[in-house]
């Protein structure tokens, strides 16, 4: 844990920040809106001191309420790995900017959660579908796109209450839904 | 690379469409055209990005190519739209997700421990990594601590995954460049060590074996014996393979200036593992953000400065030497002890969030974990070093000869399991 790491960036991005800088074994987090994403970015890449220059990964989350998008950078001047999640985004039109001007290879990994989750990367010039086929119209990883086989909805549901725990309260049985493309 | 037209659905009654086109079955709201061959190149529908628009249109005698999904060499099932000019290639259009199973939303419909064997074949040649990285991932959520035996027999059993897929690396390589005889030579060693880490985990190619805690069985007789066994001719063996290429003139002359890359563009193209250390930059997870007892091991982190295919496949031979030297050690420290953490069936993690990442052999495998108090994980999102490689691919292989695209994509090792997830 580099309590120096968490200090520098509270100083740095003071109001910009919601809230300061959590950190849990080897990983410090920080949260942003969406706004803000390039302005924190290209400061974490670019500022000598700072010099995250590797995207370790991207990834959507849907929390059920809201959207996320949470960048892991790693950088040589710290021994954690930085993660910053950009939260606040709407379920019905997800909207960030794209970060494929300072890592171009990001590019498949705005894809990828566009397709999964239907985040609008702004700027990024290839955002088609990766993996579904581009006539398909929902998103899989969405929290309302139930599995059609989700063992909780089968005949056998209740016996073993493990696999109840996330059955919604109004699923119909059987049924698949979608969310609108 | 011949197409064939399946046959097509007749049209629905009543659903007027324009002459000459018909409805899409999956969205009614998308128009196909009729005459539209499954596996031609170019897509049935106008461009959607700025991207595509630019690279379906064609310049001055330029041509599409399609190659795949079924073509022998691209490593698994991937489809690869070619714009060729002459015998230069222009620019090119992956299109993946025919092997897409949806990990990630299996892994929210099932408890914790049923993620192992859900990962396992995604890199399917190197499959320990893939659970390595979520497993980690699990135990930082939980707080557990690894018992020091399980550790070191992760690490041992991981390098011996390692070796096994740098040596099916190295037949692969050489095939995509017209050899035939190194991958014979090689599967000898990879078949040795499956077999060993099969009488180790149950499995030759799907392990499941590293659990949330520890690691699934101890070291036994027949592992312990076979493994004796092979180290003691290992580095023969190994050298002898190697030298097959390594002093082959023709095949050092085909791979060098092949596909280079430099440290800049390989770390904005998010490159890791092999790739980028082969351009210089010494990024080893390994050693630049230590787990599991790595810190107490002893070992190089071989770098070249080269960039091109020649640089990649050195590395890793060398890093073949260097898991030797690991799995020597290994052997030496083995303490006694559990091989699991205390941990109930059951498993709860507090609510929170969590990422893991490992060296595997093609690059580092992440996983990003998150927790809501329940027994399913909220969401876990892989990272696949064989798909950022492959996307750099487009990068490489502008100004190359067609006959040079799979050889700069075997270079960059991506396994297709991986890529589509």
């Amino acid at each position: 844990m580099d309590r120096a790491l968490a200090r520098r960036l509270d100083a740095r991005f003071e109001g910009v920040l919601h809230g300061p800088a959590k950190q849990r074994h080897d990983q410090t987090e920080v949260r942003i809106g969406a706004g803000d994403v390039q302005q924190v970015l290209t400061a974490l890449h670019d500022e000598p001191e700072l010099n995250f220059t590797m995207l370790a990964d991207l990834a959507g989350v849907d929390t059920g309420t809201e959207m996320q998008v949470v960048y892991h950078l790693w950088s040589s001047s710290t021994s954690d790995w930085l993660r910053v999640i950009v939260e606040g985004l709407s379920r019905d039109d997800p909207r960030i900017p794209s970060v494929t001007y300072l890592w171009p290879g990001a590019e498949w990994m705005e894809r990828e959660t566009y397709d999964m989750f239907g985040i609008t990367f702004e700027g990024n010039r290839d955002l088609r579908r990766i993996y579904m086929p581009p006539d398909y119209t929902s998103f899989p990883l969405r929290k309302d796109f139930y599995l059609p086989d989700d063992a909780a909805r089968s005949p056998g549901a209740g016996v073993r209450h493990v696999e109840r725990t996330h059955s919604p309260v109004d699923a119909a049985p059987g049924v698949l839904r979608r969310t609108g493309a | 690379m011949a197409t064939q037209t399946p046959p097509r659905p007749a049209k629905p009654a009543g659903a007027a469409t324009p002459e000459g086109t018909h409805r899409s079955e999956d969205d009614p709201n998308v128009l196909l055209q009729d005459d539209y061959a499954f596996y031609e190149p170019i897509p049935p529908y106008p461009p959607r990005t700025e991207r595509e628009a630019e690279f379906y249109t064609l310049g001055d005698g330029e041509m599409f190519l399609n190659m795949g999904p079924q073509h022998p060499s691209t490593h698994g099932v991937l489809r690869v739209v070619l714009k060729l000019d002459g015998e230069r290639v222009v620019d090119i259009d992956p299109v993946l997700g025919y092997l897409h199973r949806g990990v990630e939303k299996l892994v929210e419909n099932a408890d914790y421990h049923q993620t192992i064997s859900q990962v396992d074949p995604l890199e399917y040649i190197s499959s320990l990594f893939c659970e390595w990285a979520p497993v980690t991932a699990y135990e930082k959520l939980l707080d557990v601590e690894v018992p020091r035996r399980a550790e070191y027999i992760r690490v041992l059993s991981g390098e011996l995954n390692r070796i096994a897929s740098h040596a099916l690396f190295l037949g692969w390589f050489a095939l995509d460049l017209g050899g035939l005889t190194p991958i014979l030579w090689s599967f000898i060693e990879r078949d040795e060590i499956v077999e060993m880490l099969a009488a180790l985990t149950g499995q030759r190619m799907l392990f499941n074996y590293f659990r949330i805690g520890g690691v699934n069985g101890d070291l036994n007789h027949e592992f312990m014996s076979r493994l004796g066994d092979w180290m003691s001719r290992a580095v023969g063996q190994l050298e002898a393979g190697m030298g097959l290429l390594n002093e082959n003139e023709i095949f050092v002359r085909r791979a060098s200036g092949l596909g280079i890359v430099d440290s800049e563009t390989a770390l904005r193209f998010c490159m890791t593992g092999a790739n980028l250390r082969a351009t210089g930059v010494p990024f080893d997870v390994r050693r630049a953000h230590p787990y599991s007892i790595y810190p107490e091991i002893e070992f190089d982190i071989p770098t070249r400065t080269e960039g091109d295919s020649l640089a990649r496949y050195l590395v890793r031979m060398e890093e073949v030497k260097q898991s030797l030297r690991i799995i020597d050690q290994c052997l030496e420290q083995m303490p006694d002890g559990p091989i699991m953490a205390k941990l109930p069936r059951l498993l709860r993690p507090r609510p929170g969030r969590a990422w893991a990442a490992v060296e595997g052999p093609r690059g580092m495998y992440g996983a990003y974990a998150i927790s809501d108090g329940t027994d399913q994980p909220f969401r876990l999102k892989i990272h696949d070093p064989s798909f950022i490689h492959l996307q750099a691919v487009g990068a490489l292989l502008p100004g190359n000869l067609l006959a040079d695209t799979m050889a700069i994509m075997a270079s960059l090792d991506p396994i297709m399991g991986g890529v589509d997830k």
